[in-house]
């Protein structure tokens, strides 16, 4: 970026410089906190030994006890965060500080999620971006006190996945009064009155689709039964189901072998209720030929019970996700495929659509992330596999 | 001086955070608003001899606004030309570029806040659009300032803990009787649940009146404080321990808050609902306010009541409590009750600031309670701790939260921050013990 003469040329120099100075600031100001407290401790413990046992007895072990755990572990995390902002000036030379982009993603506990947060990382890293990804941990309270903290350091953009599209309202609503770019994740905020400037999701009807299209060529010339384990109150589950049974009906019309979807039961997405709900549909259906699962762990806990009926060969099931247990299982035979979704292309195209707002172009109110067809054979190529 | 540190020692910690957060977020600040704008006309006079031809880009924002009416006013003065005035988004910024660059005209600045010179529009612009010259694009003078110390930080941390601290009051005098409630985060999320369904069903949902809301909101408070009265009960007639009391109960009302939600937000609430948790019609939010007042309440109550010594002694001795004529069992009644109405106060300020209610909320928060209430140096096994103490332990997580969420720290490490806070206040307490 062209910046003018000599007023700015200082600026420009100055920040390179404050870079620098202001992690050996921030170091020896941390330091200095520390031995401070180190001596507070020390002067009260020497007194002690001079003076009676007295009130001030119970203060002491605080500073030493407390404070400095404390204080140390705070200056372990932040220091190796000062240290990258103390290199990058150097590497870009005279470049403006790093801007920023806040995550604040559902949960970072599955990893669909952590594949997110981390492509945004090394994506905006790439695009000269500083990116901080926390997790909602599926509180919506907590997800906006982060996104407040967002708005006081003066992000760039935010990105989120919300924990509640309906309470997260009023803080996307504080974001847009700031004019800071709000951008989703995965989850969808489709809420009136406010302002996100682009939401990308799995394409879940195509996916849906992809996963009919497979349960089609696992049942080959015969058709037969088929069950579907439901997610019913998340909508892009219903998606996925639809998706499903669009492909179905229209090979049900089409005259060939026909697919007779005989149970739709709620799976909860887990696989202790995939396992309950798969027993009670061969409990009804003894024929069953196939089992459309709407995510992995429902798909792996039917699993588990089609093995327990001794069934397993006489079902096929087709999941959803690509999540690692659920490719191993594609590679063992257990599950025929998957529509596997692309979090780490999900993260990319965040930041991609990040790069294109700030250049000004008019972004679609959505993107869609196409799935793809998993079968055993691309699981056999998998490198990530063992 | 010593007397007051040994009681309020932590203050030091949390002043000692402060001052950390500070220096590691003293961060550059881009300045807007009509002084940056002045600036930023005189900086461009001084910068270009002759008739200097400008495109100002602003957000659509208020203070922006300001920045660029005042910009363009002075650059007029000084004898400049503003070719246009962006406000709003990189795509106005590229269709206004896109507008001079059909009609030929040529700009020598691009005149903006930190934020719009940063949109990758400008970044190559003499390449991208030939035909506009060589354009600067130059900004305010930046100073430099801690993010950690900005008012808006600092009402942002009292205005995040103010739930937390409200119900941190009951859980210290709980605690001090020698007992827990591990209740509290469910009785936040029962009582949002409550109130919000109370306004949707019988209050007018959009409609609701004023009083309607009130009286919803009292409502789910009675409601939360009979359940506090049943705990205690159960612990004062049946001699349940109380840690069994209230898991029980923790369990009965964050099931109840899901029946009663359907495991669904509530959200067809009136706009004027979010006045107790975001308004500010002092100056502070209300919910800050509001907390403050009931801190002022609380420690006259524990220090200079008959109620509050009792507590005291309760916790202290309970059977020296008895025999010297101290109601044992109505104190702890009341302890448990208060905690109860007062967790039910944070789930309806908690309602308000999100403006829905939502059977997750409250989710873990009685650890937080708890943490805020030992850290805050009240003993575990009764009979001391004191409000402001409390206080300053609840301010001391939020600080915390807060400065890690602003040094850029991810969530996993600032769960292991965190714990190791609450560890070492604990393993202080019992220092203090031997």
């Amino acid at each position: 970026m062209r910046r003018a003469g000599s007023y700015l040329e200082s600026w420009t120099v100055g920040t390179s410089v404050t870079g620098t100075s202001q992690a050996e600031f921030t170091l020896i100001v941390s330091r200095a906190v520390i031995l401070l407290l180190i001596q507070i401790s020390g002067a009260a413990m020497s007194e002690s030994r001079t003076q009676l046992p007295g009130p001030t007895r119970q203060f002491r072990p605080m500073q030493l006890v407390l404070g400095l755990p404390m204080l140390l572990a705070m200056f372990l995390f932040s220091g190796c965060g000062t240290s990258d902002v103390a290199e990058k000036p150097k590497e870009l030379k005279a470049v403006r500080p790093t801007k920023k982009i806040g995550v604040s993603l559902l949960t970072l506990d599955n990893p669909f999620f952590k594949v997110i947060g981390d492509h945004i990382t090394s994506a905006g890293k790439e695009n000269g971006y500083e990116v901080t990804v926390v997790s909602g941990d599926k509180d919506v309270a907590k997800q906006g006190n982060q996104i407040k903290d967002f708005i006081v350091q003066g992000v760039s953009a935010i990105v989120l996945s919300p924990c509640d599209s309906k309470a997260i309202v009023p803080v996307i609503q504080e974001a847009n009064a700031a004019g800071i770019p709000v951008f989703t994740v995965d989850i969808p905020c489709n809420e009136p009155g406010v302002k996100i400037t682009t939401q990308i999701a799995t394409n879940n009807l195509g996916g849906g689709r992809e996963a009919g299209e497979a349960m089609i060529e696992a049942l080959g010339e015969s058709g037969g039964q088929v069950a579907v384990l439901h997610l019913k109150q998340v909508e892009s589950c219903q998606l996925r189901a639809q998706g499903f049974k669009d492909v179905i009906e229209a090979h049900n019309a089409a005259g060939k072998a026909k697919i007779e979807i005989v149970a739709e039961l709620e799976s909860g997405g887990a696989k202790d209720l995939g396992y309950k709900a798969t027993e009670d549909i061969l409990q009804s259906n003894p024929d069953l030929r196939g089992i459309f699962a709407i995510n992995d762990p429902a798909a792996l806990g039917a699993r588990a019970a089609l093995e327990k009926a001794g069934k397993a060969q006489q079902v096929k099931i087709i999941g959803f996700d690509g999540q690692p247990e659920g490719k191993q299982a594609i590679k063992d035979g257990k599950i025929y495929a998957d529509p596997i979704q692309f979090p780490d292309k999900m993260g990319d195209q965040i930041v991609d659509a990040i790069v294109r707002h700030s250049k000004g172009e008019t972004l679609p109110p959505q993107i869609l992330i196409p799935t793809s067809l998993y079968r055993q054979a691309d699981a056999a190529k998998d490198t990530e596999l063992q | 001086m010593s007397g007051l540190l040994s009681k309020h020692g932590m203050i030091l910690v949390l002043l000692a955070l402060c001052a950390f957060f500070s220096a590691v977020t003293y961060r550059e600040q881009s300045p807007t608003g009509a002084a940056a704008g002045r600036d930023l006309a005189s900086a461009i006079s001084k910068e270009f001899q002759g008739t200097p031809q400008v495109l100002i880009v602003a957000r659509d924002l208020p203070e922006d606004a300001a920045f660029a009416a005042e910009l363009e006013k002075a650059i007029r003065a000084a004898g400049g030309q503003v070719v246009a005035t962006v406000k709003g988004e990189p795509r106005d910024a590229r269709e206004a570029i896109l507008k001079l660059v059909a009609v030929g005209t040529k700009i020598d600045f691009v005149a903006g806040t930190q934020t719009t010179s940063e949109w990758l529009v400008f970044e190559n612009l003499a390449a991208d659009f030939p035909t506009l010259g060589d354009p600067k694009v130059i900004t305010p003078r930046s100073y430099f300032w801690p993010n950690f110390l900005k008012a808006d930080n600092l009402l942002n941390i009292a205005n995040q803990i103010a739930v937390i601290a409200i119900v941190a009051i009951g859980m210290t005098m709980v605690i001090i009787t020698g007992g827990i409630d591990l209740s509290v985060g469910s009785l936040i999320a029962l009582s949002a649940v409550l109130a919000t369904r109370f306004i949707r069903d019988a209050g007018g949902a959009e409609n609701a009146s004023p009083m309607g809301m009130t009286l919803a909101c009292l409502a789910a408070t009675a409601v939360c404080g009979l359940i506090g009265s049943f705990s205690s009960l159960m612990i004062t007639r049946f001699a349940v321990p109380p840690f069994i009391v209230t898991l029980a109960m923790m369990l009965v009302c964050s099931g109840l808050a899901f029946t009663l939600s359907s495991g669904q937000s509530i959200y067809q609430l009136p706009e004027s609902f979010v006045w107790l948790g975001r308004g500010a019609d002092l100056g502070l939010p209300n919910a800050v306010v509001l907390m403050l007042v009931l801190y002022a309440i609380a420690d006259v109550l524990m220090s200079r009541t008959q109620l509050g010594r009792y507590l005291y002694a309760v916790g202290g001795n309970r059977e020296a409590a008895r025999l010297a004529g101290v109601p044992v069992e109505r104190i702890l009644m009341f302890a448990y009750i208060a905690c109860a109405v007062l967790a039910a106060l944070g789930g309806v300020i908690m309602a308000s600031q999100l403006r829905s209610g939502s059977p997750t909320y409250g989710n873990m928060y009685e650890l937080y309670v708890i943490a805020a209430v030992v850290v805050g140096g009240a003993s575990l096994s009764g009979g001391e701790g004191h409000m402001f103490g409390t206080l300053t332990g609840a301010f001391t997580i939020a600080v915390i939260q807060n400065g890690m969420n602003l040094t850029n720290i991810e969530s996993y490490t600032q769960k292991v921050v965190l714990g190791l806070v609450i560890l070492a206040a604990v393993l202080f307490e019992k220092m203090r013990h031997r």
